[in-house]
Formats: structure tokens, sequence, C-alpha cells
């Protein structure tokens, strides 16, 4: 056990940051609203966190303080909330695959500003971030709280009168508004704490991974995304999360599996190094095939009974 | 176009509780709707009839903000309602069923009727996610009401399931309750008879009646099947191209030649 810990720290670490990232792109997605907008919020937070651990706050030597990183967890939060704020409200009028498009535009205008400013550190970006922790499996306190706070937030989130408005939008929005739902308020709102979580995630991350740049937070994680959602499942938050889990883990175990031997070299090269074809054509399939994700709630209705009455 | 006020059942002056005046609605070179005026009194069961494309619907988006009129106005309870959104115009009292249905198909029939009471509850993000006790007491209440509602329509055994799986009659009376749930002072119906044999029709002018009574709602009744508009309805207005033809008590405008050549033709 602690040699498979210490053998896949770096991997654990990542699989609960995605998850909380899937979690991001299924707010808005709550609403109907297939925003991509969550990698931009991402790169800021991560920043935020970047730029105040290495230029504005001066601790001694020694691990960098915890407290400070969850000021910048804060800071990245109010940040990207009210950029959110910003965008959301003139983005949100686009409706489908023009709300997509605008949100990979968005991402990529961060990532060009990113490129180019002298505070961002330009191409060369952000490094030696200071570490709050000796080795990288003790993020794990940070990333895990903050997966299963996220989690309860979007569970409670949905048995609320706000959620069920969300909900009310997705399934139909001329109704849910003719019952009184106010579409703009809604689906601004859903972005806006999307918005949140990302930059929260972000500022995580900068510590974690210890450099930020521009490659951080692009339109690549734009469809790791999509592909943890839309595999794992659109229509319940455990959806999400099992697809960012899984899906993170998938290139490390087809790289196992590469290893093994025995198979052809085009094969392995393929296994190692086709992690986005691959998400492609999950995606592709996903959509055509499970249209609502691997995890639907009627399975989860299912798996709930099937666990109330054990051995019947 | 204008027709003086009604008189209420009492005798006394009744007071108007939504005005149509003067609308006109136009798609490119069609004239949907042609400066149409009419009042509705409160606690009038007020019906709209008329050839198929005459209007009816366009006529009940108007009212509920779906569509905004080219010309002329809304008043509601004395205030301005012409182009407010239709979530403003919901939270104002006034609540619709659809001619096609459009209930949240993949939502239980509980959650339907729970997000209509949007309007009627008020926690917010923080407090519903925390589970403050003011939001937990209301989400309990929202779902008492709404669980009241399903028995009133006769749907209480089947909270859980999808709406989607109903007969398209359960479906018409699901989406009734859901827009009781939003406690209306105005209810605007859209063929809720569509679709349902002449029991369920029964049942559905009986159902229509008591929540009137009940409730003190005001009804517009949009309906092709005639002798259940006769029937309940206390004034028709007859809709034809747009064009209000004819407007009075049932008795009146089956008699109104208009009426006969426009619509009522073939079963007259």
């Amino acid at each position: 056990m602690a040699t498979f810990l210490a053998t896949y720290d770096f991997l654990l670490v990542s699989m609960v940051l995605a998850a909380v990232l899937a979690l991001t792109l299924y707010l808005p997605l709550m609403a109907g609203q297939l925003s991509v907008a969550s990698p931009g919020f991402y790169a800021l937070g991560g920043y935020i966190a970047a730029i105040l651990s290495t230029k504005v706050f001066h601790p001694g030597p020694g691990l960098y303080p915890i407290q400070l990183v969850l000021v910048e967890m804060v800071a990245a939060a109010v940040v990207s909330g009210i950029l959110g704020l910003v965008v959301g409200l003139p983005a949100l009028r686009l409706r489908g695959i023009f709300l997509a498009l605008a949100t990979i535009a968005f991402v990529q205008i961060l990532g060009v500003v990113a490129l180019n400013l002298q505070v961002t550190g330009g191409a060369i970006g952000i490094f030696g971030i200071p570490q709050p922790f000796s080795n990288q499996l003790s993020y794990m306190w940070v990333a895990l709280p903050l997966l299963l706070l996220s989690m309860l937030f979007v569970a409670r989130l949905e048995r609320s009168r706000t959620g069920r408005a969300l909900v009310a939008l997705r399934e139909d929005e001329l109704a849910a508004a003719a019952m009184g739902v106010s579409p703009t308020y809604y689906k601004v709102l859903a972005f806006t704490t999307s918005a949140v979580l990302a930059g929260m995630v972000g500022a995580v991350s900068a510590h974690f991974i210890n450099t930020w740049n521009s490659r951080q937070g692009t339109f690549d994680t734009s469809v790791n995304l999509m592909a943890f959602v839309l595999v794992g499942g659109s229509r319940t938050f455990v959806g999400p999360v099992v697809g960012g889990l899984v899906l993170t883990a998938l290139p490390e175990a087809l790289r196992g599996i590469a290893d093994v031997g025995g198979l052809p070299g085009w094969l392995a090269q393929f296994l190692r190094d086709g992690r986005l074809i691959i998400f492609g054509v999950l995606i592709a399939l996903g959509t055509v095939f499970f249209p609502q994700g691997l995890i639907t709630p009627g399975l989860l209705r299912h798996l709930g009974r099937r666990r109330r009455v054990p051995h019947s | 176009m204008s027709v003086a006020p009604a008189v209420a059942p009492g005798g006394a002056p009744a007071l108007d509780l939504l005005e149509v005046d003067d609308v006109t609605c136009t798609f490119g070179g069609v004239v949907a709707v042609n400066a149409v005026s009419f009042r509705v009194p409160r606690g009038e069961l007020f019906g709209l009839i008329g050839p198929n494309g005459a209007g009816k619907t366009t006529l009940f988006n108007i009212v509920t903000g779906l569509t905004a009129p080219s010309a002329g106005h809304l008043r509601y309870q004395d205030e301005d309602i012409t182009g407010l959104p239709p979530h403003r115009i919901a939270s104002r009292g006034i609540a619709r069923t659809f001619q096609n249905v459009r209930l949240f198909g993949e939502l239980s029939a509980l959650e339907n009727v729970m997000i209509a009471r949007h309007v009627r509850t008020r926690s917010g993000l923080v407090s519903g996610v925390l589970g403050m006790g003011s939001a937990r007491r209301e989400e309990q209440a929202t779902r008492e009401r709404a669980a009241a509602l399903l028995a009133l329509v006769g749907l209480a055994d089947r909270p859980e399931e999808r709406a989607r799986n109903f007969s398209y009659g359960d479906q018409r009376r699901l989406e009734i309750a859901r827009a009781l749930a939003l406690e209306p002072e105005l209810l605007l119906l859209d063929e809720p008879a569509a679709g349902m044999n002449p029991g369920e029709k029964r049942a559905l002018s009986d159902l229509i009646r008591s929540v009137r009574s009940r409730l003190g709602l005001t009804i517009l009744l949009i309906e092709h099947h005639v002798p259940l508009v006769m029937d309940l309805c206390d004034r028709i207005a007859v809709l034809n191209f747009g064009q209000l033809i004819a407007l009075g008590p049932p008795a009146e405008v089956r008699k109104s030649p208009a009426v006969i050549e426009a619509y009522l033709g073939d079963e007259a």
C-alpha cells in the first residue's frame, strides 16, 4: 500500500483535482449550458496563487504555510467569481453550441493574455512555486476535502430550490420561465459558481505542479473535462466525479498495459501517447451510445434499491 | 373593437383582472393577432375558441410574455405588463399550460410541481445548500404542497414517476397541477382536453370547475371541444384569422352568424 501510494502520489492527487474540475463543467450543465470556460478560471486561479506565493507573500525558508494557500484559494475564488459574472452576463445570452464556442474563445484569450503579460512570466511562466508539503501525496489534505465539500455542495444543491430551478432550465427553458424561473439569473449563477470552484482548483494545482504557465488550462483541458462529464454522466454529480477519477487514471493504466510487453510497437506507442485521441473517441462513442453518460440517476436508483434489499 | 365590462354573477360591477387592449402581433407578413381587445373580470371563466391558426395560442403567448406584441397593451391587476419577460409575468400570478404539453420530462411528477413553487418560495443558493432551518422548513412545505396538488388532480399515487412516463391525459393534468403550484390568480389553459377520451373530458370539466371555485381563480381557456367550452365558460371570445369576431355568453355566441360561418358551421 505504501509503495503504491508513493509510486502514484502525483496521479492520485491529479485524479482528485480532475474530479473537482469535472464538477465545474457539470454546474452550468445542470442548467443545460455547455460551457467549457472552467480551464480559463483554473488558469487564472493558478496564476493568482503563483503570483501571490512567489511575489507578494515572502514567508521564510522551510515549508510554505498552508494558511497562505487557503488565502490564495479565497483570492482565486473571489477574482474568478467576479470575472465569471462579467463574462457570464453577456456570454449566457448565447445558446447551445454558440455558448460552447464563446467559452472556448474565452479560454484562448486568457491563454494569449497570460503569454504576453509581464506579471505572468510570459512564455516561461512562473516556476519554483513554494511547497506547503514535504511530499506530493500530502496534497490530499487539501484536494480531498475540496472534492468532498464540492460533492456535498452539488449534492445538496440538486435537492434545493436553486438546483430545481437549474434543472428546470435544462429540461425546458421556456416552460421554466413560464413557471417563474429567471433564465438569465440562474444561468449566470451556475456559471459563476463554476468559475469560483475552478479558480480554487487552479490555486491548489499551481502549488502542486510547482510551475504555472500558459500551457495550464488550455483547450486540451476543456476536451478532457468534456470527456469526464460526457462519459461519466451529466445528469447526476456522481457522473463527472467518477469520470474525472477514472479517465485521469486511464492513461496511466494504458501505459501500464503498454509496458507489459508482447504488444506490437505501434500499439504500445498508441497506448502511451494517444490520450487525446482516446478521449476524443470516448466522447464521440459516449454521446452516441450513452447520451446521459455511464452513470445516470436511473442507475443510482437501481443500485440504491439493490443495496436496501440485500440477500432477497 | 372594445367590449363593455361584464357584470359579475352577483350583479355588482366586476373588477377587470386582465385587459387586452388593441393587441396586434405580426410574424413577417402574417398577422397572427389583429387589433384584439377584451377584458376578463375577476373570477370569470373565459373561453377562447376559433379554427386552427386563428391566433389563440399566440394570444396566450403574448399574455404570458413568451411573444412580444407588435402593438397594443396588456394590463393585469391595473398594471401594464406589456413586454415583461415570462418569469416576471409568472411571478405576478399568471400561470399557464401548453398546447403541446411542456413538462420537465426527466423529472418526477412531484419535482415538476415543486419547481413551480419557485416564485412563492425564497431560499437561495447558500441557505438551500447549507440546509438552514428556514430553507428546510420551506422545502418541507413545498413538498407537502406539491403532493397535495398532485392529489387534487388525481395523480397522488405516482409522485416519483417521471413525467414523460405518464399517459397524455395524465400529463395534461400534471401540467394543471404544476400551473396551480404557482398560486396564480389568472390561469391560462391551452387545449387542456386535447387527446382525452369522453370520460376524461368530463372529469377535466369537473376539475376545472372545482379548482375555480375552491381557489377563486380567473381562467382563460382555449379549447376545440365545443360542447366542453359551451358548458364551462361564462363568456366566449371567437377568433378567426387573428380577429375577434364575436364575444359574449355561450348561447349568444352560438347564434352569431359570423361564428357559424367561420367555425361552428359544420357543428351547428
